[in-house]
């Protein structure tokens, strides 16, 4: 096990540094001016140009400049807002935890009725709750989901509110303000961040359900007397999540920058709006900032879950075996 | 490539990376690079007819017929019968704005006075042609440098693997920002949005390609053929190729998909195709204001982005249906 | 003679698929006694696992359906039963061991939990016991040092020792009957001979009845009391060990007898083998299955279908000619090749 965590770990060394330097490529040595997106497109003398550009140590060779940037990232330095000259990674630590229980939100959404619809439609293969399923899966992958959180909006906040009379949910108003208490306000943004995982997720737990039924070990499970059941819970189920909980901590970065465009129609204060406010202000440290910061979560969770691979299947937990 | 054995086992067998980056793929039945072994068996003809077969498929293959063509002949016959969707017109804008669908505007106008239908239909074009050419510059990308990693593994091949690695590790949508926000105003179009999104897809492509070579190189008929004097790039052409293309074709169709919904969401942000072009992601945006009154203006061209991206997922379904079913044994 | 334990009476089990019928059993009959080993001996796709699957009521009847016949076990009839009923009997009075040791064994559950599970299910033992009920049993298959090993997971043991494990597992509840289908098909030599010896030991100690289903007639030489030749789905020789190897009835027992190599026989002749392939299940062959391959073919052989009937005391044979007494093996010339 060991060696795999060490190979693991060793595999990741490499692309956490690619990632930084395409990160750092994309922000500095790409783009036409990079002062401008330091300080803001205002028309400045060269006189003043040439002194920002020394600030901000652009006049130095690239290596150079990759390596302040890598110091910074390590110290959690990323960088200045133009639009209100604070720090970004102050910004970003107010916002977060908005985001963070958004996602946690929309987790339990994707495991509960993601995984339950994966299980119920693979145990009852072809019947009508495996079409609906099915169904319903096809299209929620089809779906852009900033236009579901809207139809959403409209649906639940202005149809039933008119319908009712009292009104029913509320749309945007971030996170709170309103009559209702502040997690009634996660509700329309969670299902929307889930909508897309939990589709996979439930067509990923109902495929891996299929394959394993047909695994010699099954056949083995009736053949010892087992009851249907039995063999599911007992035989099937731990073979089958593995792949199916590997899948929604990879996932966790797709939903990260889903996000960004639920919180945009919810107004939901969070990582994903702040960035989106930033790229209209053309903010662009905080727009860099806070991809960086997703983009290191995101790497975070897979590293995360690819050694967790090693605990989940204890063929590489165990390594090989003794033999005889 | 032993060391890398277990990553390859899981990475393949369970292709769940690439399921959610921005591309939706539906979890294949098997991995894409075991079908690719099997496909040489395959005869197109005989997937064809299989396909046929396929109600669903067929229904999305006709839908997104449809599209194409009100795409291309759009300029033939929109502007005429619903006036032109991109123009702005102050006097048409005062007199026309916010209608409620009618039978001179089926789907009603917006806020600048432009039939949305007409809208709807240009804002095809964008899609299509975005979904497609990303896809193009992916497959491009990914089977050159599939190839070059397949073929002459070592330290090229884990070089390019761990480049995969880092492309991989981006989500579409950060990585379309990063590039999109930096770009000038002035450059902005459809090449940048399409050359973003298809330079993020290389990686899945050039994985299923690799491990196609892999596979095939194993066998003795590739040693056979470079005895006979075979050179490299004709042993690839005429051995390889075959083999590999059935789960690209797959996995480019089912891409398409992703790269529209990449391209509204981008447009969504304002990132993408700037105003007046229709896009329909631009075109939800820009109706969020008028939801409660007409919520038309956002509705119809997400069901645009529906029915199109379900298309391209069914059509690619049926397609791997068509050439799995023999190797369904 | 004791009540019989077991008997197969006819027994016929098709497949509907799309592409037409497939007629996996048609019409097999044999008996089982206590403590008796019975050897079904036959090619892939003879229907010799089928019949076993389909007795213990593992086939899925979509697409299966039993169209005729029965099987009885202590003169209860298995096809009949509730389903919960014939729950209890498997793993517990029937048990059944397969082919291949490395997939039929779950890999992420240790070792001991899988041998202790019909432990817990059927003899209603706690945890604990049915754990040191599963360390005894492993000492008994042989595995050394069973308290460590049983904490093992699947993939860390040999072939040979998973198939030894699968083994305790199937003896955990004392069965009447022991079906092994194909038990060492998938190991070395080597380890096959160590199975099979394991297997003849624990026969005599714990009194089961075997059913031990292989393609290879070597494997039955030593352990069978009985043999059933099968082909194509149907019975085509049935008679005591002894009689099967010795004065073998069938043509397909002769091409079977002569495609192994012997070493005990002066005159080593050529090897001779049985031309062609198994035919398929959906299209049987008009008459006798076996008549494309039979070298000693005739007319009537193509038209009329044999039907398993005495011919000598307790012999069995489907041949037409087996009644004929110069239709004997050292009278007919080996030809290789349809006649």
């Amino acid at each position: 096990m060991f060696r795999y965590l060490i190979r693991r770990v060793v595999q990741f060394i490499p692309v956490f540094f690619g990632v930084t330097l395409l990160l750092f490529f994309i922000t500095t040595i790409l783009p036409g001016d990079p002062v401008a997106l330091r300080a803001g497109e205002k028309s400045i003398s060269p006189a003043v140009y040439r002194e920002i550009r020394k600030e901000f140590g652009l006049d130095k060779p690239w290596y150079v400049q990759y390596g302040v940037y890598l110091k910074q990232l390590a110290h959690g330095d990323l960088g200045t807002s133009i639009y209100t000259g604070r720090k970004v990674a102050v910004i970003f630590k107010e916002t977060y935890p908005y985001t963070m229980r958004l996602a946690f939100a929309a987790i339990l959404i994707e495991i509960l009725v993601g995984v339950g619809a994966g299980i119920v439609s693979a145990v009852r293969q072809y019947s009508i709750w495996d079409m609906l399923v099915t169904l319903s899966t096809s299209v929620l992958v089809a779906l852009p989901v900033f236009w579901l959180g809207l139809m959403l909006q409209y649906f639940f906040g202005i149809l039933l509110r008119n319908w009712t009379g009292a009104t029913f949910f509320l749309p945007i108003s971030g996170a709170s303000g309103s009559v209702f208490p502040s997690w009634v306000h996660l509700i329309l943004p969670s299902i929307t961040l889930a909508s897309v995982s939990t589709a996979y997720a439930a067509r990923i737990m109902r495929s891996q359900l299929l394959e394993v039924a047909g695994q010699d070990y099954v056949r083995t499970a009736y053949a010892k007397g087992l009851t249907g059941g039995g063999v599911l819970w007992g035989h099937e189920m731990k073979n089958a999540l593995i792949p199916v909980v590997t899948f929604i901590g990879l996932d966790l970065g797709g939903m990260l920058s889903g996000a960004i465009l639920t919180e945009t129609v919810f107004n939901w204060p969070g990582v994903g709006f702040t960035i989106y406010r930033a790229i209209g202000a053309r903010d662009y440290p905080v727009v860099f900032g806070g991809v960086a910061l997703v983009l290191f979560a995101v790497l975070t969770v897979n590293l995360l879950v690819d050694l967790s691979y090693a605990f989940l299947d204890p063929r590489i937990r165990y390594g090989e075996g003794t033999g005889e | 490539m032993g060391d890398d054995h277990i990553s390859k086992d899981r990475a393949e067998e369970h292709a769940v990376k690439e399921y959610r980056s921005g591309m939706p793929a539906t979890p294949p039945s098997g991995p894409y690079e075991e079908s690719a072994e099997r496909a040489s068996r395959t005869l197109w003809g005989d997937a064809w007819g299989r396909l046929r077969r396929n109600r669903l498929a067929l229904v999305a293959l006709g839908w997104l017929v449809i599209v194409a063509i009100a795409a291309v002949s759009a300029d033939a016959w929109v502007p005429r019968v619903f006036g032109s969707p991109i123009r702005i017109d102050t006097v048409r804008a005062m007199r026309d704005r916010l209608q409620n669908p009618s039978f001179a505007h089926p789907l009603g106008t917006d806020d600048l006075g432009r039939d949305i239908f007409a809208r709807v239909v240009y804002g095809s074009r964008i899609s299509l042609s975005v979904g497609i050419l990303a896809v193009m510059v992916s497959v491009v990308i990914g089977l050159i440098l599939g190839s070059l990693s397949g073929y002459y593994s070592g330290f090229v091949d884990t070089l390019i693997m761990r480049v995969a690695d880092v492309f991989l590790a981006f989500p579409y949508i950060l990585f379309a920002i990063l590039l999109l926000s930096v770009l000038p105003k002035s450059q902005r179009g459809i090449v940048p949005v399409f050359l973003t999104i298809g330079v993020l897809g290389w990686p899945s492509i050039a994985r299923v390609f690799r491990s196609s070579i892999l596979s095939v190189k194993e066998n003795d008929y590739i040693d056979a053929g470079r005895a006979l004097g075979a050179s490299d790039l004709r042993l690839m052409m005429r051995h390889i190729m075959p083999n590999a293309i059935a789960p690209i074709v797959v996995y480019a169709t089912m891409s398409v998909g992703g790269a529209i919904l990449t391209e509204a969401a981008l447009s969504f942000l304002g990132l993408g195709i700037a105003p007046p072009t229709p896009s329909w992601g631009r075109m939800i945006e820009d109706g969020r204001v008028y939801l409660t009154s007409n919520p038309g203006l956002v509705f119809w061209p997400g069901l645009a982005i529906l029915s199109t991206v379900l298309a391209f997922t069914l059509l690619g379904d049926g397609i791997r249906d068509a050439l799995d079913v023999k190797l369904k044994d | 003679m004791t009540e019989g334990l077991l008997k197969v009476d006819g027994l016929k089990m098709y497949f509907h698929t799309r592409d037409g019928v497939v007629k996996a059993v048609d019409g097999v009959s044999y008996s089982l006694d206590r403590g008796e080993t019975l050897g079904v001996v036959g090619e892939s796709g003879s229907g010799k696992s089928v019949t076993a699957l389909t007795m213990m009521r593992l086939i899925p009847m979509p697409p299966g359906k039993v169209e005729g016949g029965d099987v009885l076990f202590k003169g209860e009839s298995l096809l009949a039963m509730k389903e919960d009923d014939v729950r209890h009997i498997r793993g517990n009075r029937i048990a059944m061991i397969f082919q291949d040791p490395m997939t039929s064994l779950n890999p992420v559950y240790r070792i001991g939990h899988q041998i202790a599970e019909p432990l817990m299910i059927h003899k209603g033992m706690s945890r604990r016991e049915a754990w040191s009920r599963g360390l005894e049993l492993l000492d008994l298959v042989g595995i050394p040092n069973p308290s460590q090993r049983a904490r093992d997971y699947p993939h860390q043991f040999s072939g040979g020792m998973r198939q030894r494990a699968m083994i305790a597992m199937a003896l955990a509840c004392d069965p009447d009957i022991l079906i092994a289908d194909e038990p060492t098909t998938a190991l070395d030599v080597t380890i096959q001979a160590q199975i099979l010896e394991l297997m003849v030991e624990l026969q005599a100690k714990t009194g089961s009845a075997i059913i031990l289903i292989t393609h290879d007639l070597g494997v039955v030489a030593d352990m069978a009391d009985r043999i059933l030749v099968m082909y194509a789905g149907r019975p085509v020789e049935y008679g005591a060990a002894e009689t099967v190897f010795y004065t073998p009835l069938h043509p397909y027992t002769w091409g079977l007898l002569d495609s192994l190599p012997r070493y005990d026989i002066e005159d080593k002749g050529e090897l001779c083998p049985i031309d062609g392939q198994p035919p398929s299940l959906i299209d049987v062959p008009s008459g006798c299955a076996f008549h494309p391959r039979c070298p000693h073919a005739r007319d009537r052989c193509r038209v009329e279908t044999p039907v398993l009937r005495e011919v000598a005391s307790g012999h069995h044979s489907a041949c037409h000619f087996s009644d004929d007494p110069s239709f004997r093996r050292e009278n007919v010339a080996c030809r290789v090749g349809g006649a």
